[in-house]
């Protein structure tokens, strides 16, 4: 094909479509579509430089908007890879495509209902048995059931190619719980950003409305008394947990685990901090078989037992139904034709990939006689130890002896296998700086039940190859995404992506905090403060490195010895490592419980957890802590140093984010209390070691030090200091943001904020706690801080924290 | 034949367990060749809601919720059956195996006992490439179903050692064959296994045997436990046939039915989920004596 030969497309010169695709910018003639002109027009008024320029911030934006996504075989999150270049679809186009995924969701549906209910489509002939009872996604349980609510399928999504001659295909149904939709309005978001004025121009549907009907339809399946839809995933170690964590804020959905659900006499509830709470509306991003221990796979950690017996009774509803993945099946696709007659009596709007299921002894000879031009893949999905390792391949790709192996199951076991017809994606263009190229995509398109019908999102999730080879299997790795634009065909009216303001209820509380969340916030806030202790340690280790005057190095080893009892460096003889290694050594540990490093570790695994729950800029600070204190050290005192100082200005600017930045709820009153709690114990051990009635003046400036109180006692005092004043401004001053006092105070009155609980017992046991740790200091004065009475408030502060974790966050089996 | 069966099963945890939630699958299954005169189960400390059930295969349940702390999870279960079972005869005329499985895979019912639901891999038994090549050996073209299912009964048991140490009930067919021991679990799943890797339907039974033999007659391997078998599908005319690879025998009289599945997963004795730190013990006693 020639290059475009558009005179208005200078930015495009050098874009040549693929050979023996369908290209969704240029005609066969090298003409630029009409849909795509306005929007090439634009780009030529921007220029390719600037195009460039804004591109580059679009990895950022999607971080912003906290896009993320966890490959499973890394530990780190990635930015969703977007390209900046929307695939443009025209109206005429749009109108076919819609069409067909709701009349592609009235026939899943309608199949599921049969297949789960009165069984016709089998006993007729239609569909053989072993095509439905092949499925891992068949789950038994559910057979015989209708849903609670009517309906299996909530929410379905659809990949579709476009095929040479410009007809679109339908290539996989996604029944289970799709993905995707949240990413598209990541992308969607970063893009607008990147392009406003042309999306704006060229009259791009927006998808608010799409998703608010999709809330809307959930909310109105839960009865007023529960506490609300809430979004069940498998928790932070999923791909997509970032889009479950994205989709529940979206949408203002409380984001639950397993683990937070209990079944209790048959009803679904919350666990809570404020007890159980009653929900009956799940939307399912956890595979079904997952869901429940009993009934299901007993090796799930991910669901909650009782959950199937639930959705049978209809006292939970699930969206989607546990087991709709049962019709995303390879070996149904040959059916479907005959299926949409069978049921909908209709043609099939949207063709789907011409399918050969094996277990049949025609169609495998079909597959056989045409093996090389074929894709062979597994009939079901693979994951219950079939024989097929592979996934889909190119038939002509196999090697001899894959090709002699699966012959040779294929003659044992045909059902296992499906051939499926190979399908050539068409082409679309993307950036570089350069100019534009074109690269084979597919588009997924979602759908959702409504009261009384279906609605699709104008718009979807385009995944682009990272190579030039059309064939759709060689999409199954790799590549980027992509934003669809749905051009509408005359004017459209504004929709803001939140809720309108009529449509939008005043809410103060979203929602309830469930155990899991509040335990996560709170060893958030005690990890956090727990680091900045031992940043503290470290950085006035660090400043005494190399001093020989006695009473420094008597100072500098019990520092170190301080450092020992934390756990953050190893414990060995004091003259065997110098203060500036030991202060070193905690700055790098990776294996010390008590080490900075770890400590931060462990803070931002407690923050992945409730990623719904903290802003982008809050994870943010965290995981740029934590990347600072992964990096290698060169092993230098300066380098140390600064390491520890720039830590504790990450902390500071996090604790007066948490400050400024989040509202007074009980999840921020519970990072408080974390934090609290952990400040008073560092101070009470700093003073223990540094602070009791002999200590010397080099020791008390550390204890000044440590407690970052320098430039308070010496405005107070201009002497050199002396055991009682310091002790009384570490212990007992309540204006002293570090000191113990204050943070008893503080903790008196964070408990106020708590939920009400009905475990009286419990709660009198806290508030006592909190009591006794007042009661001690008041029955002290400056002048008898001993190594006892140090005991004793650090042993009260550890028994504020096991009342509350004992009333807030323990599992109570008793029934509400 | 009528049997009294005692089944004790104890549990105990070393850390308080708050809260547990069980499923019990322990009633023998009527069939016509079994019936069920009494059945009794009693639970501790008890739970406060007993949900009776039935699964898709047709097996009873109980399933509850013990809500209150405990560190002894006791179940005990006594039934009273009649077995009427004679087994099949080994050389009456079956079909050809390859004609089994092709109407297996074809078949238009996907009710719980249609062969389509047993062709497949299940939770524990895996599809294995070398199970299916031992399994082959026993199936050469056009041999009758019944003579080749009592050949690779007969090879298992030759084959493999009985080894209650070896496995246990998380093995698969994929290690209890590799080691050629195990227990009746092991004996049954490879069978199964090998049966389905050749495309044919096979089933899991869960039973007991008679704790003491007949005068005469030898003690039969798995008679102090929960025993294991094999159901193979042999065509719609002759249906469901059970074969027993631990003691190379098609069972009778001596075999009482308990559950039947896709491997052990389906009919496991006990389910649980319980909040508990530490080590748990389990004991179980099986006691079945004939009253006649």
């Amino acid at each position: 094909m020639s290059h475009v030969a558009d005179p208005v497309a200078s930015i495009l010169a050098g874009y040549r479509p693929l050979a023996g695709g369908y290209d969704e910018l240029v005609d066969a003639a090298g003409r630029v579509r009409p849909h795509w002109r306005p929007f090439v027009e634009a780009l030529e008024q921007v220029g390719l430089p600037e195009l460039n320029r804004r591109a580059d911030g679009i990895a950022r934006r999607l971080r912003e908007s906290g896009v993320y996504y966890r490959a499973y075989d890394r530990d780190a999150d990635q930015a969703w890879p977007l390209s900046a270049t929307p695939v443009l679809i025209s109206a005429e186009d749009w109108r076919i495509i819609e069409a067909g995924v709701i009349q592609r969701a009235r026939l899943m549906e309608a199949a599921l209902t049969d297949f789960y209910g009165p069984r016709n489509l089998v006993a007729n002939g239609d569909v053989p048995a072993a095509i439905i009872t092949g499925s891992p996604d068949f789950l038994r349980p559910m057979a015989g059931r209708t849903p609670a609510g009517g309906r299996h399928l909530s929410f379905y999504g659809v990949d579709l190619g476009r095929a040479p001659d410009g007809r679109w295909w339908v290539l996989n149904d996604r029944t289970q719980a799709p993905s995707g939709a949240g990413y598209a309005l990541g992308n969607r978001i970063a893009l607008a950003r990147t392009l406003p004025e042309t999306m704006h121009d060229l009259d791009v549907q927006r998808l608010a409305g799409f998703f608010q009907t999709f809330r809307a339809t959930l909310t109105a399946r839960s009865a007023p008394d529960s506490a609300g839809v809430c979004l069940l995933t498998p928790g932070p170690y999923n791909e997509t947990y970032y889009e479950h964590a994205y989709l529940a804020r979206y949408l203002g959905f409380l984001l639950v685990e397993g683990e937070d659900l209990a079944v209790r006499n048959g009803a679904v509830f919350l666990r809570t901090v404020a007890g159980l709470k009653k929900i009956d509306m799940l939307l399912r991003r956890l595979d079904a078989d997952f869901a429940d221990p009993l009934e299901l796979n007993p090796s799930s950690q991910l669901g909650a037992p009782g959950l199937a017996h639930a959705a049978r009774t209809g006292a939970v509803s699930f969206a989607n139904a546990l087991g709709s993945g049962l019709v995303e099946s390879r070996a149904l696709m040959s059916f479907w034709p005959k299926l949409s007659q069978r049921l909908l009596g209709e043609d099939l709007l949207l063709p789907n990939i011409a399918t050969w299921w094996c277990g049949d002894d025609a169609a495998r000879d079909v597959v056989r006689a045409r093996f090389d031009d074929l894709a062979i893949a597994p009939a079901f999905t693979n994951e219950r130890g079939g024989l097929f390792s592979f996934g889909a391949a190119q038939a002509a790709a196999l090697s001899p002896q894959d090709r002699a192996a699966v012959l040779a199951r294929m003659e044992r076991r045909g059902g296992d296998f499906v051939g499926q017809e190979l399908v050539t994606l068409s082409s679309t263009p993307v950036m570089s700086p350069e100019g534009f190229e074109p690269r084979p995509f597919q588009l997924r398109v979602f759908v959702a039940a409504t009261q009384d019908g279906w609605v699709v999102m104008p718009g979807g999730f385009c995944r682009v190859s990272s190579r030039n080879d059309p064939l759709a299997i060689s999409m199954q790795r790799g590549g980027m995404s992509a934003d669809a634009w749905v051009l509408a065909d005359g004017p459209l009216v504004y929709r803001s992506l939140l809720p309108s303001a009529n449509a939008l209820e005043i809410r103060r509380a979203i929602g309830a905090l469930t155990t899991r969340t509040a335990e996560n916030m709170f060893w958030l806030g005690r990890y956090l403060e727990r680091a900045d202790a031992c940043l503290r340690l470290v950085r006035a280790l660090a400043t005494r490195a190399g001093e020989r005057d006695p009473e420094a190095v008597d100072v500098a080893e019990r520092l170190c010895s301080l450092l020992e009892t934390w756990g953050a460096i190893a414990d060995i003889e004091q003259d065997e490592r110098s203060a500036g290694e030991a202060a070193a050594e905690a700055m790098q540990a990776t294996d010390m419980f008590g080490a900075p490093p770890v400590l931060v570790r462990r803070a931002l695994h407690a923050a992945s957890a409730i990623r719904d729950m903290l802003s982008p800029d809050a994870w943010r600070m965290i995981k740029g802590l934590d990347r600072q204190l992964s990096e290698p050290l060169d092993g230098a005192v300066a380098d140390t140093l600064d390491r520890a100082e720039r830590g504790l200005r990450e902390l500071a600017a996090f604790a007066g984010y948490a400050h400024e930045n989040m509202t007074r709820s009980t999840g921020w009153a519970i990072l408080e209390i974390g934090r609290r709690v952990e400040r008073g114990l560092a101070v009470a051990r700093y003073t223990a070691n540094f602070g009791v009635s002999d200590a010397g003046p080099a020791a008390l400036d550390a204890l000044l030090e440590l407690g970052d109180s320098q430039i308070t006692y010496a405005r107070r005092y201009f002497v050199t200091a002396s055991p009682a004043a310091v002790a009384d401004l570490l212990i007992f001053d309540e204006d002293n943001p570090r000191s113990c006092a204050f943070q008893a105070r503080h903790l008196r009155d964070l408990l106020d904020q708590l939920p009400e609980s009905a475990h009286a017992d419990a709660v009198h046991a806290l508030r006592r706690s909190v009591v006794l740790l007042e009661a001690a200091m008041a029955s002290h004065s400056p002048g008898d801080v001993d190594a006892a009475f140090m005991t004793s408030l650090d042993a009260a502060f550890l028994h504020v924290a096991s009342s509350f974790a004992e009333l807030y966050l323990a599992d109570h089996p008793d029934a509400p | 034949m009528k049997y009294r069966i005692r089944m004790i099963s104890s549990t105990h945890y070393d850390t308080s367990a708050p809260l547990g939630s069980h499923v019990l699958r322990l009633k023998p299954r009527e069939s016509a060749a079994q019936r069920v005169t009494s059945f009794a189960i009693e639970i501790e400390p008890p739970p406060a809601d007993v949900i009776e059930g039935v699964d898709f295969f047709g097996n009873a349940t109980q399933t509850f919720t013990i809500e209150k702390p405990h560190d002894v999870f006791v179940f005990r279960a006594i039934a009273e059956v009649e077995t009427t079972a004679a087994p099949p005869a080994l050389d009456a005329p079956s079909p050809a195996w390859e004609t089994v499985r092709a109407r297996a895979w074809a078949d238009a019912d996907n009710s719980p006992w249609s062969p389509a639901q047993f062709l497949f891999p299940s939770r524990i038994v895996s599809l294995d490439d070398d199970i299916t090549a031992y399994a082959a050996v026993s199936f050469p073209p056009g041999r009758p179903i019944v003579a080749a299912l009592d050949e690779l009964m007969r090879r298992i048991h030759a084959d493999f050692i009985y080894d209650v140490d070896a496995t246990d009930v998380t093995t698969t067919p994929t290690a209890a064959f590799a080691a050629r021991r195990g227990v009746c679990q092991d004996f049954a799943q490879v069978m199964i296994a090998g049966l389905r890797g050749l495309g044919l339907p096979a089933a899991y039974v869960s039973g007991f045997l008679r704790t003491m033999p007949p005068p005469g007659k030898p003690r039969l391997e798995g008679a102090d436990a929960t025993h294991a078998w094999v159901s193979a599908w042999c065509g719609p005319d002759l249906g469901w046939i059970d074969l027993d690879p631990t003691n190379a025998m098609l069972p009778g009289n001596s075999h009482i039915t308990i559950g039947a599945g896709r491997d052990y997963a389906d009919v496991a004795p006990e389910i649980g989920v319980i909040v508990t730190y530490g080590k748990q013990a389990l004991e179980v006693a099986v006691d079945v004596t004939p009253l006649d």
